[in-house]
């Protein structure tokens, strides 16, 4: 089975054997170290994306390592030029790019037998490794410069007065190399400071050496690939330390070590050296002899300096030269598109200034409105508290009413027990007598809370027969008071509506107040309110009538007004925020009266979605 | 005639009037319960020591107006006010009118009972009085005509011979008539039947 379906992999991917590969671009990068350090990493795409953008993806990629950095290739050397000779027998190269001094040595002594008729490009580091003599028929070459001098020249003018120069690299051989590099360059310039040479140290005695170095000095990282120990490092890591520790600025010459955090460094852009590369290889499969103007390219120096790095050391940037690259900067967008910004920042204000004064606007008209809404919410609290006033006597009369109950019934108890006789029974009656009136003065105070504290007002889905209940005792007591004959009977049906329930206990407050107050004056057989509940056309309809005197014709009009009042002592709210709370509740209020006849307010409320309608009315 | 007091309590509040009727039961009275004044009025009134628990806020008329409807019956049942909340110008009017108290719900037992101990020694005291004030009557009642126009005229101050000379009859008869008086009254004085006098025209006070 599973040979089947390589079979079939074979046969529909027939891509395999060389021969078959029909006009397919074969390049194989040969890398003569670690092939993950960075620089090479970045490289490698550039070439890679160059490559496959110039040939439309037709181009097949091999990658093979020597890693001779980390593995003794003196020994290993035989084995992998037969491993190769081996893997390439039956895969045609076209062009071999070495990446490397090591790797071009292995492709002049073993090339003509693994990639036989493959051409080379050489990828070179010059100061890291020397320069070849001699190229290698139909070779061309892509060659950096570690550019230790024109990094030297940089840290003397952004640090000119460093006292010290420590020149860091470790013993490998390309360490070594440009270490080298580095004794020449300084030899040159005639530098009247002290160099010193940290070469090779075990990462922890250099980091700790480092740390000793006083602000004032600089440092030049080159590159440590072994310490004298042998201990291999990665590309980037004695870099990391080094420049970590640190407390004078660090420098260094290659690319990657800029955005790790050095301060500065002459360096050539990898990328530009991978599109070279890529140029090379494409010259090289199109056949035919290299162009000789073409045959060594020199991928460009630039000078770098790292934003962040600068003001981490406290240096000048006032002395970074004007022809070098600024990276990880604050503002350079700002600098460089200061036209589009300004245009784009005079639109934006423009539009802002328009939004800002619609806004202004709506505000003012939002605050006059929360202002509006507010006054009512304070007027009807108000109103509420008169009323509550207003029933305190009533209220009182409720609550003592249980409380004396069972103070006697507690009494009572006491003596029964004093008696000494057996009288479990009485008690039991006694304590379930005491427990109903506990609940009954709790109950008076439960259901008229609501009207005494400063409530937000709510919006839930309520039977208006509720409000009719909550107030039955506390307005029957009232009218005792007054000595009013009182009847009010909710409706038979559910009337579930919408709104606030505190709210319709004071509307339904302020009609019976109103309405006792209008019966205060006439013969006692007349002085009766009636309150009914109904369902009507359009709604709830809340009526309360009085067998009073009834309203002038001329003020029935402004009856609803605010403080208009035709009582003497009367502030003339609680029909005004009585209407306002129907209306709220999107209902309407309206008054029929007859003078010497009595009045009839009426309240319509409109029910809440038919859900309530079949509800059954629990009350 | 029972002699234990009959407490009656006239509140509408059912569970009021029955903790009150329970607590007076404990505390060894008998107590009978009524929801208003009308009820009140409509119950005979049994002949026994006793004193009423009136609220003072009642449907209908209320505990003031039965008071004065009491009053005017001359039913001198001592009255003890229980309200629901303290009413100055209720209470000032009870008690001008009479009322032994004027309690505030929720009252406590030991005012309740000392209340209701007072009410009922008024009433033991206006019995008495009004026992004595019968007896008396019925001794009264026993004098002849003759002896009758004697003791008035005693009692408003007649010497023995001035009074025979008003009754056109021998000073011996009215001093022989003087003494059956002295005798049927009960009395041992003048001044003694000046003062019986006085409680047979004005009966309740003292």
């Amino acid at each position: 089975m599973a040979h089947a379906l390589v079979a079939a992999l074979l046969l529909c991917c027939g891509a395999l054997p060389a021969h078959a590969a029909g006009d397919e671009a074969q390049v194989l990068v040969l890398y003569g170290l670690d092939p993950f350090i960075p620089s090479f990493l970045a490289m490698d795409k550039a070439m890679r994306e160059d490559l496959v953008a110039a040939t439309g993806g037709n181009v097949l990629l091999f990658d093979e390592s020597l890693d001779s950095q980390r593995f003794s290739l003196e020994t290993l050397e035989p084995e992998l030029a037969a491993l190769f000779g081996m893997k390439y027998q039956a895969q045609h190269i076209d062009v071999v790019v070495a990446v490397s001094r090591t790797a071009l040595d292995f492709f002049e002594r073993h090339g003509e037998q693994i990639w036989p008729g493959a051409r080379v490009v050489y990828v070179g580091f010059l100061g890291y490794e020397s320069r070849p003599s001699v190229l290698p028929p139909g070779a061309s070459a892509v060659l950096s410069i570690l550019d230790v001098a024109g990094t030297i020249d940089i840290a003397r003018r952004i640090q000119p007065g460093a006292r010290r120069i420590v020149v860091v690299s470790g013993t490998a051989e390309i360490d070594r190399t440009a270490e080298q590099q580095a004794r020449e360059a300084l030899a040159k310039r005639h530098e009247r400071v002290p160099v010193e040479y940290l070469t090779g140290l075990p990462l922890p005695e250099l980091v700790a050496r480092v740390a000793a170095e006083p602000p004032d000095s600089t440092v030049l990282f080159l590159a440590q690939f072994r310490d004298r120990d042998g201990r291999p490092y990665g590309a980037m890591e004695a870099a990391r330390a080094v420049i970590n520790a640190s407390r004078a600025p660090v420098y260094g010459a290659a690319e990657p070590f800029i955005g790790l955090g050095v301060a500065a460094g002459s360096v050539s852009s990898y990328e530009t050296k991978g599109r070279l590369v890529g140029e090379q290889v494409r010259r090289a499969l199109a056949g035919g002899p290299p162009d000789p103007r073409y045959t060594v390219l020199e991928a460009p120096n630039r000078c770098v300096v790292d934003a962040r790095a600068l003001k981490r050391w406290s240096l000048d940037a006032q002395r970074v030269p004007g022809d070098c690259e600024v990276r990880f900067a604050d503002v350079p967008i700002w600098r460089e598109y200061w036209r589009q910004i300004g245009l784009a920042l005079a639109v934006i204000l423009a539009e802002a200034l328009l939004i800002g004064a619609l806004l202004f606007q709506r505000r003012k008209r939002r605050f006059a409105e929360q202002a509006e809404h507010g006054l009512r919410f304070e007027l009807a609290h108000a109103n509420r508290l008169a009323v509550a006033g207003e029933l305190t006597g009533a209220i009182a009369h409720e609550i003592n009413q249980p409380l004396g109950a069972i103070l006697s019934n507690a009494d009572a108890g006491d003596l029964l027990l004093d008696s000494g006789k057996d009288e479990r029974d009485k008690l039991r009656d006694i304590f379930a007598d005491i427990r109903r009136d506990d609940l009954r003065a709790s109950e008076v105070i439960r259901r008229l809370r609501g009207l005494l504290g400063r409530h937000i007002v709510e919006r839930e889905e309520f039977d208006l027969n509720d409000v009719v209940d909550d107030l039955q005792s506390i307005l029957h007591a009232e009218a005792r008071r007054h000595g009013v004959a009182f009847d009010m009977q909710a409706a038979q049906e559910a009337l579930p509506i919408l709104g606030d329930r505190i709210q319709m206990q004071q509307v339904l407050i302020n009609l019976v107040l109103n309405a006792m107050d209008a019966v205060g004056e006439v013969p006692e057989l007349r002085r009766t309110v009636t309150v009914s509940l109904a369902k009507g056309d359009n709604g709830a309809v809340l009526a309360v009538r009085d067998r009073g005197q009834g309203i002038a014709l001329g003020d029935q009009a402004r009856l609803f007004d605010a403080f208009f009042s035709t009582k003497s002592n009367g502030m003339g709210l609680g029909l005004s925020i009585t209407r306002t709370i129907v209306e709220a509740h999107g209902g309407r209020i309206w008054v029929e009266s007859v003078p010497d006849e009595g009045t009839l307010f009426q309240a319509e409320l409109p029910l809440a979605a038919a859900n309530g309608a079949s509800a059954p009315h629990l009350a | 005639m029972s002699t234990t007091p009959l407490i009656h309590v006239v509140d509408d509040d059912p569970s009021m009037r029955g903790a009150l009727l329970r607590l007076l039961d404990a505390a060894g009275f008998d107590a009978r319960g009524y929801s208003s004044t009308g009820e009140f009025l409509l119950h005979p009134l049994p002949e026994r020591p006793g004193c009423l628990l009136l609220d003072l806020r009642l449907p209908g008329p209320s505990g003031l107006d039965l008071q004065a409807a009491l009053q005017q019956r001359d039913i001198r049942l001592p009255i003890v006010f229980l309200s629901g909340h303290a009413n100055v110008a209720a209470s000032v009017r009870a008690m001008k009118a009479g009322a032994v108290d004027f309690l505030t719900k929720p009252v406590k037992r030991d005012v309740l009972l000392d209340a209701i101990g007072r009410a009922l020694e008024r009433d033991a005291m206006q019995r008495r009085a009004r026992e004595e004030a019968d007896l008396l009557r019925a001794r009264f009642e026993s004098l002849t005509e003759r002896q009758r126009q004697v003791f008035e005229r005693i009692v408003a101050g007649r010497l023995n011979k001035q009074i025979a000379d008003d009754l056109g009859v021998a000073e011996r008869t009215v001093k022989r008539e003087r003494e059956q008086v002295m005798v049927k009254l009960e009395a041992s004085s003048a001044a003694e039947l000046g003062r019986l006098a006085e409680l047979l025209r004005h009966p309740a006070a003292g």
